[in-house]
């Protein structure tokens, strides 16, 4: 691989924040830890996103060469300080990351990237509890944070408290009122919560993240999965049953209309079909 | 995409605009030397510099690159959950991924 394309690789999973430790650092040592000097400007970002890669992946003699170069440009930065506190973070030496974090804090108390490591340590730590406090607290002080309201929703998740999560995800929504995403997450939350209110919350944010993006997979079983179980709860007054089953049959038939235009052979189709059969039976038992 | 072409037309464009505003100065002092009243430009200076000014705006729509899709939701529509959920500053680094070094 030339190095230009190496770079504009590697630029685009920085921009995407795609998590591709093990390929970053392999093209790192085959093409651009050589090159890295003909990047200009830009290698000090590479040279930031290839250590927390190398990082990600345990290869600290990688991560102590870039924060080496990183450091003998910048001398006093914080962001190389967070590097080297995440380097003690990935062998296990928390108290040694926590000292560097909270002299950042002190020096700096607008910075919210330490205390944000802080409480990935306690959720690494598997001290999921105490890291919600944490991030409930940061949120009191940088209530714009979107990176730790999805954070604050995952750690809720873990807890099964999904109530908080929904929460969590409605805040999100109102950040980002055109992602398609976060309207299917939360219809996932709503449905995972069950009885016949959620369902019916659930069926909503599914539509909208599919008016949002028509070839959203996921949202289309999930909204066939949630009408299915409106149409059958006994909950359900039968204007709304007939509602829901023409919502069943529009998304089936979204969904086999995407596997045709896709599918390579009749085998798909096929497996399409069966899974459908015991999508129904699966979602029968949990009434 | 910017190509030879349209470059091309931008810089005939910016050229005949520059000729239009320097024949319109021409026939200003041209006007005050034989002491004439200026009551308006001749047709083909306005002509050249309307056709010009069009030209150049068509060439430097095709320079300036490629035009974004105004819906908000376009943009969107080709990311996935995978690359959403990935939150940077939140890494945690005590996964499996330390015992999967044997490449190294």
């Amino acid at each position: 691989m030339h190095w230009s394309e190496a770079r504009d690789l590697v630029r685009k999973w920085r921009e995407d924040n795609a998590r591709k430790s093990q390929e970053l650092v392999e093209i790192w040592e085959s093409t651009l830890k050589d090159k890295v000097h003909k990047l200009g400007d830009e290698q000090f970002q590479v040279l930031e996103q290839v250590c927390i890669g190398a990082i990600d992946c345990h290869r600290i003699d990688v991560a102590e060469y870039c924060l080496k170069k990183l450091t003998s440009q910048f001398k006093d930065s914080s962001r190389i300080l967070l590097l080297s506190a995440m380097e003690f973070e990935a062998v296990e030496m928390y108290d040694d990351a926590i000292e560097i974090l909270d002299a950042m804090i002190k020096r700096d108390e607008t910075n919210p990237a330490p205390r944000k490591r802080k409480i990935a340590i306690l959720r690494s730590r598997g001290r999921t509890i105490e890291a919600i406090k944490a991030l409930t607290d940061y949120l009191k002080r940088f209530a714009i944070d979107q990176e730790a309201w999805q954070e604050l929703c995952d750690l809720y998740l873990i807890e099964q408290e999904y109530g908080k999560a929904a929460f969590c995800m409605e805040e999100l929504i109102l950040h980002n009122p055109h992602n398609h995403l976060f309207h299917e997450r939360l219809a996932e939350i709503r449905y995972t919560q069950g009885g016949f209110d959620n369902l019916e919350s659930a069926r909503s944010y599914y539509c909208q993240a599919l008016k949002l993006n028509r070839n959203n997979m996921r949202a289309l079983f999930g909204l066939y999965l949630t009408a299915y179980s409106i149409a059958t709860s006994q909950k359900c007054v039968s204007a709304k049953k007939k509602e829901a089953h023409s919502l069943m049959s529009w998304a089936m038939k979204r969904i086999s209309q995407r596997y045709k235009e896709t599918a390579a052979d009749k085998s798909q189709i096929d497996a399409l079909e069966g899974l459908m059969g015991s999508l129904q039976l699966g979602s029968n038992s949990n009434l | 995409m910017a190509t030879t072409y349209h470059k091309t037309i931008t810089a005939v464009g910016l050229i005949f605009l520059f000729h239009a505003a320097y024949s319109a100065a021409q026939h200003r002092s041209f006007l005050r030397l034989t002491e004439q009243e200026f009551t308006s430009l001749p047709v083909d200076v306005i002509v050249q510099g309307i056709v010009s000014l069009f030209l150049t705006m068509y060439g430097v729509m095709y320079i300036a690159g490629d035009f974004k899709e105004i819906r908000a939701t376009e943009e969107l529509q080709s990311k996935t959950w995978e690359t959403q959920r990935n939150l940077p500053s939140f890494y945690c680094f005590n996964h499996r991924g330390r015992l999967l070094r044997s490449y190294s």
